[in-house]
């Protein structure tokens, strides 16, 4: 009597086990979940660390030549050897040429001679090592005062990108973006806003 | 020969009946060619058919399911008394719950596919061919172990059906083990349901531990009610005979189960209208409105007086043991809990959604045609099963030899 | 599923017997319960012609039917694949399509950075990742959804996404955009029943569209609202399309299926930056490599103060804000 009982209790067993396993087994299949130990993957380095310092230290910049007004310069033909207009360093509003440009830099910390060098106007004024910075590379100008977004700047963590992130990628000069005599941005326009959802009456009249 | 004698037997009696017979499943099969040509237009078009939306992304279709799985568990609370109290007024009747319990399944079943984006895909999902995502997904361990419940509500009941038909007795020890284990799996069933929602973490109104807690205790409320109301029907339109006492019997557990829902319903308030952060959000829009936006509220609130109304009825024995009280307590508590666990649970879940934006949901035409469909199959083969299976348990069905005289174990050929 | 139930009945019928319990044997005896085979075969006429239907109403090809997840694809098959998407595409949208497939490159993880301090809310990411990305016009899908603050707090209930000024930014604002974060513990992932959606080696947690099911479970799951549903056929003009794509991003889907922001997976995988990041005015956004100590991204999260969204759901994105002065 007693091995009548245990066969079908024992096939149950194994038909329950036998289930259960073709189902884990079979159903998760060959794919496994992917995991990334992303603390551990921090701290792997890619790129010799003197070699990136080396690189950020220096003067020129994979900068394009985005093309700078063409009345930029030479502002020697004015002011130049031939009418050398005496510099005056107080700071006024009426200026006799120049009257289209509306300054609303910095208010009363910054005015036209703060930026443009007195000495030669093609040029911008100098870095402590004395030499003049041309219109090209303006931004170092303005990392003299705004250092921080200047850093940010260099690393990439300010301002456009656009290119690869892996390999060349598109700088846009300070001035590129800021207008220097007004460097506030306007606002803009925003685009539409995402259509909204239909509510229950909506759904409602829609069947 | 003797098979098809079965299906002649069969179709004969399915197709045979009273006035109420007749217009009972013709009303259920027009009402489900209703559903099922929605449904056709819902294919066609895409799920843009349905009110659901990428804020609210279930809806209708997913709490009835919730609300099905229910009652297909409660089955349950019918086995444990009558096989481990070898209660015998329960015993007798057990067969009519499993036979609830497989069609609640198959409702289940469609309403999942109802609300599948591509059905079509469904080899996917069977493990070998497809990939099923055990043990990560919640969903993946839901079809396993309801189709697995499926199949024991299935075998089970045929085989004492089988032995009955050809008039032979039951071997108990073969069955009982296949018994035993419907008990705890009719309990995971539910528990795997309550856990899709549980386990998901963006959803803070599910995300509570109370949820399997409370899943199961409204299963045992709605399920059983729908059980006595089942019976009583049975008991009027055949010859099955069921005692009073396993009505009542059964009402008073359903008393108990309320008590605990609501007891639970209460601990949730509790935590979160005290504790008052976001997370009171979604239970506030489902009682109270939020933001103006209040569409469930109506309903959740008399789902809640249902509810305790109908505990009340069930609690005192007068009128547990009344069967005007006691039905309309049954309808009382299948309206609320119907309420409260279908899209009383499924809405809020995704209000507010999870960038904090209120965006409510309502079912469409189509949608509610496609559910009165479903209801309205599972009901027609609910019926259909209960015409062939309760004239064998009764013994009136049996295996006939060719002269129309019931073959008795033992005899020849 | 009702085929596997008959055999189990069968099989146990049959255990029942050999262990010769007192059931009697009848030599012209059923292998297994009638009523079983009955419902079994109604459900599965029904089931059969069910699914007949839906091929007919999906208009999918059988090859799409039967085409394997991306994953288990071998290689002839994925080349297949593709060749068979880019004809479809073609005489859908009259140009030549690309779908590539290229792989995660070597020790790359991705990281995505927002300066929130920058973020004037103008949208134009949002549209520009429209275009780029081929999603549905009508019924509109956007990736991208740029939340507004009250200056004070980020109360996400609080939020709108619907402002719509003359100008932005508004005083008394801020804003900040939200999509997919890309989580290296994504719970999205985690719940699809069929695997339909992974995270790639290189951190993009992505779909493939054709074996997803539509269950839109992991959008229950997203805390980020970051998966979006095709409720129908999506809505593309044929002149707006962007044939350059990748099989698991910007291909054009189909309806019923689940789409996500993948970081613009054929852009970045060749090294371009992702279209959100390349059209943001005011260079608010910013893109690379987690695992290269040089990469913009890498040098935020060491010089500013980055913050993630939902920290406590420990789903670790990999989308960062941070502030810079």
């Amino acid at each position: 009597m007693k091995g009548k009982i245990v066969i079908p209790k024992v096939a149950l067993l194994f038909f329950a086990l036998g289930l259960t396993g073709l189902v884990l087994g079979l159903g998760t299949g060959s794919i496994r979940a992917q995991s990334q130990d992303m603390g551990a993957a921090l701290e792997a380095d890619t790129l010799d660390e003197t070699q990136a310092s080396k690189l950020e230290s220096e003067r020129e910049f994979p900068v394009p030549l985005t093309p700078l007004p063409k009345t930029i310069t030479p502002c020697r033909a004015c002011h130049g050897p031939e009418k050398d207009f005496p510099v005056n360093f107080k700071r006024r509003e009426d200026l006799l040429v120049h009257k289209n440009l509306k300054l609303n830099h910095g208010g009363v910390r910054v005015w036209c001679l703060d930026c443009h060098n007195p000495d030669d106007r093609n040029y911008l004024l100098p870095l402590s090592d004395g030499k003049p910075i041309d219109f090209e590379h303006s931004y170092l100008l303005c990392g003299k005062c705004h250092g921080t977004k200047f850093r940010d700047w260099r690393s990439g963590i300010h301002g456009r990108r656009t290119g690869k992130w892996n390999g060349e990628k598109t700088y846009y000069r300070c001035v590129t973006c800021h207008d220097p005599h007004s460097p506030k941005f306007k606002p803009i326009e925003p685009m539409p806003p995402p259509r909204r959802p239909w509510t229950p009456k909506e759904t409602k009249a829609r069947h | 020969m003797a098979r098809s004698g079965f299906i002649f037997e069969t179709s004969r009696r399915l197709v045979t009946g009273g006035a109420v017979y007749y217009f009972w499943m013709t009303l259920l099969t027009i009402l489900a060619i209703v559903g099922i040509t929605s449904y056709m237009k819902q294919l066609q078009v895409g799920l843009i058919a349905t009110g659901m939306q990428n804020y609210v992304s279930w809806g209708l279709y997913i709490g009835n399911f919730t609300f099905l799985v229910g009652v297909a568990a409660a089955a349950v609370l019918l086995i444990i008394p009558a096989y481990l109290y070898d209660f015998g007024p329960i015993k007798e009747i057990v067969i009519v719950a499993e036979v609830l319990a497989v069609c609640a399944l198959l409702m289940c079943l469609m309403f999942v596919t109802a609300d599948l984006g591509r059905p079509d895909r469904f080899w996917h999902l069977i493990p070998g061919l497809g990939i099923l995502s055990l043990p990560r997904s919640l969903l993946a361990w839901d079809i396993v172990v309801l189709n697995g419940y499926l199949f024991l509500n299935i075998a089970i009941p045929g085989y004492l059906l089988w032995n009955a038909y050809h008039d032979r007795p039951v071997n108990m020890r073969f069955i009982l083990p296949f018994i035993l284990l419907s008990i705890p799996w009719a309990v995971s069933i539910h528990t795997v349901t309550a856990f899709i929602y549980n386990g998901l973490a963006a959803r803070p109104f599910w995300n509570a531990s109370i949820l399997a807690p409370r899943f199961l205790a409204s299963a045992f409320c709605s399920g059983p009610a729908l059980v006595i109301l089942l019976y009583q029907l049975v008991r009027r339109y055949t010859t099955f005979h069921v005692k009073d006492e396993a009505l009542f019997k059964i009402a008073e557990m359903i008393a108990i189960a309320m008590a605990i829902n609501l007891f639970l319903l209460g601990a949730e308030f509790f935590k979160e209208v005290y504790s008052d952060t976001h997370h009171l959000t979604p239970l506030q829009y489902l009682y109270q409105g939020l933001h103006g936006k209040g569409m469930l509220v109506p309903w959740i609130r008399t789902a809640l007086v249902f509810n305790v109304v109908a505990f009340v009825i069930f609690l005192i024995p007068a009128t547990r043991k009344n069967f005007a009280t006691l039905n309309l307590g049954c309808v009382l508590i299948i309206v609320g809990i119907w309420i409260e666990k279908g899209m009383g649970l499924i809405v809020p879940g995704f209000i507010p959604a999870p960038l904090g934006e209120v965006w409510e949901y309502a079912p469409t035409t189509i949608e509610i045609l496609v559910s009165i469909g479903i209801w309205s199959i599972g009901l027609l083969l609910l019926t259909a099963i209960l015409k062939i299976v309760l004239p064998i348990e009764t013994g009136e069905f049996k295996k006939t030899g060719l002269d129309g005289v019931p073959i008795h174990a033992g005899g020849g050929l | 599923m009702s085929d596997q139930t008959d055999s189990f009945s069968k099989e146990n019928s049959n255990s029942a017997r050999a262990s010769g319990s007192e059931i009697v044997q009848r030599p012209d005896s059923q292998p297994t319960d009638n009523r079983t085979v009955l419902s079994d075969r109604r459900t599965f006429l029904a089931g059969a012609a069910g699914l007949l239907g839906m091929i007919a109403v999906s208009s999918c090809t059988w090859q799409e039917f039967f085409q394997n997840n991306f994953r288990r694809m071998s290689k002839e098959e994925i080349e297949q694949t593709v060749h068979r998407l880019q004809e479809e595409y073609k005489k859908k949208y009259g140009k030549e399509f690309v779908v590539g497939t290229e792989a995660p490159l070597d020790a790359t993880l991705f990281g995505y950075g927002l300066d929130i301090q920058r973020c004037i809310g103008c949208r134009r990411c949002v549209y520009g990742c429209v275009e780029e990305n081929n999603q549905s016009r009508d019924p509109q899908i956007h990736y991208i959804r740029v939340l507004r603050f009250r200056d004070g707090n980020m109360d996400l209930e609080q939020s709108d996404i619907y402002y719509d000024p003359e100008e932005v930014p508004e005083k008394g604002y801020y804003y900040m955009p939200v999509q997919c974060q890309h989580c290296a513990n994504p719970p999205c992932t985690k719940v699809c029943p069929v695997q339909a959606t992974w995270t790639e080696p290189d951190g993009i947690v992505v779909v493939d569209y054709n074996w997803c099911i539509g269950c839109r479970y992991c959008m229950a799951a997203c805390p980020y609202m970051g998966r979006w549903f095709n409720f129908t056929d999506p809505g593309i003009p044929k002149d707006q399309v962007n044939p350059n794509t990748h099989y698991l991003g910007n291909r054009p889907r189909m309806r019923n299926v689940v789409e996500k922001c993948t970081f613009c997976i054929q852009r970045v995988r060749q090294g371009i930056y992702p279209k959100c990041v390349e059209v943001c005015p005011v260079g608010a956004r910013k893109f690379g490599n987690l695992l290269d100590p040089n990469s913009e991204i890498s040098k935020i999260i060491k010089t500013k103060r980055v913050f993630r969204l939902k920290e406590e759901l420990n789903t670790q994105p990999k989308f960062y804000y941070f502030f810079s002065i």
